[in-house]
């Protein structure tokens, strides 16, 4: 009786294991909300419950029909995908901690200690640094406040490679378009959780509505510094690490509990439109000064001959 | 270049999947060369067309490169 009081109560109207059609709204039932346009939706990724299964990268490659690719082995520990990239969407980055010396540690705390996991993504930044870069449009913010490259307006031109901070784009060598995730905005549309978050059997992956997200991981924080892991802080919330530089916040947030760097995620990533008027400004200010000098030098030689 | 011959099975942006006579399944990336958009692929996949698709080899994925898909 436990499984059924704790059961979503639309859960009872779909008791067979076979089903003639799409459950309407399906992720009210997989993950608690139900997905509609004009909202905000994201993930929030918990690495303390993240057990390096892989499983998020498989359902990410099986829905979106990406390739397997880095094909052999990396020499990299667990870890044969290496980055993310035009056809790996998700990433799972396995990073081994050692004691001092370099030795392994005898005895290790509880929470990832010794091995930090995580599921790395497009963060879906509130204000896309990919986005403002992106000189045709192609990429855009959906009804569901996540951002999409529309391929057949995408002419290739890689601005939006080195514009992310987070080096999650990349312009694909084989069909010549940038590639991303899309927070698989085709299953949103759908009612359907993203591939990635419902395949997660730990639920390091969560999906939801951000305001939901973060209140959720502030106390999941909480939760964790009264465990005995003060380390535990969020990344891409407002005001926190990772949110630095006008990037407001990020749709696609983190729980860590080392320093961004260790996760490969950039300490203060910030947009870089934020850096063309200083640029402008200071370019503009060195063809004057080298004007000023020059007539400086030529009415010097003039006066003398 | 060689050829395989299916039936188009999932169409995602320039990729889709080729299903064969033996009923194996194959994954292709459209070549930014061919003479078709990734528009022209979900028709293809709604209507289980048989197609002709001529490819080359991919470096480093599990895939293949369409350089020309007909339909049959």
């Amino acid at each position: 009786m436990d499984n059924v009081f704790h059961m979503h109560p639309r859960a009872a109207e779909h008791h067979q294991s076979s089903l003639d059609r799409v459950i309407p709204n399906e992720s009210e039932l997989t993950a608690g909300v139900r997905i509609e346009p004009g909202k905000s939706y994201g993930f929030f990724t918990d690495t303390t419950v993240c057990i390096g299964c892989k499983a998020c990268e498989v359902a990410c490659k099986e829905w979106n029909n990406l390739p397997a690719d880095n094909l052999g082995l990396s020499g990299q520990s667990f870890d044969n995908t290496g980055a993310l990239s035009a056809n790996t969407w998700r990433h799972v980055a396995f990073v081994e901690k050692s004691g001092a010396g370099g030795v392994r540690a005898q005895e290790q705390q509880p929470f990832q200690s010794g091995w930090l996991m995580m599921s790395d993504v497009c963060k879906h930044c509130h204000h896309a640094p990919c986005m403002e870069a992106c000189p045709t449009g192609a990429l855009f913010k959906t009804e569901f406040d996540t951002v999409v490259v529309q391929q057949d307006i995408c002419n290739g031109c890689g601005y939006c490679v080195p514009a992310c901070p987070f080096g999650v784009v990349e312009v694909s060598k084989l069909d010549g378009k940038a590639h991303k995730c899309t927070l698989c905005y085709d299953r949103l549309k759908g009612g359907l959780e993203p591939a990635c978050a419902k395949s997660c059997p730990t639920d390091s992956i969560q999906f939801g509505e951000v305001s939901d997200l973060q209140g959720r991981a502030r106390r999941r924080v909480a939760d964790l510094h009264a465990r005995g892991v003060p380390q535990a802080y969020l990344y891409g919330t407002p005001g926190a690490p990772g949110a630095t530089g006008g990037m407001s916040h990020l749709n696609a947030f983190f729980l860590l509990i080392d320093r961004p760097e260790v996760y490969n995620l950039p300490s203060a990533p910030s947009r870089p439109s934020r850096r063309v008027a200083p640029s402008l400004f200071s370019g503009l200010a060195a063809v004057a000064g080298l004007t000023l000098a020059a007539a400086l030098l030529f009415s010097d030689a003039e006066r003398r001959a | 270049m060689p050829t395989m011959s299916g039936v188009v099975t999932i169409a995602q942006e320039s990729r889709f999947q080729l299903t064969d006579e033996k009923g194996v399944s194959h994954l292709f990336l459209l070549s930014p060369h061919a003479l078709a958009e990734d528009d022209d692929l979900e028709p293809l996949q709604r209507e289980q067309a048989r197609v002709r698709v001529t490819y080359e080899p991919a470096r480093n994925i599990l895939g293949y490169r369409a350089r020309r898909i007909e339909r049959i």
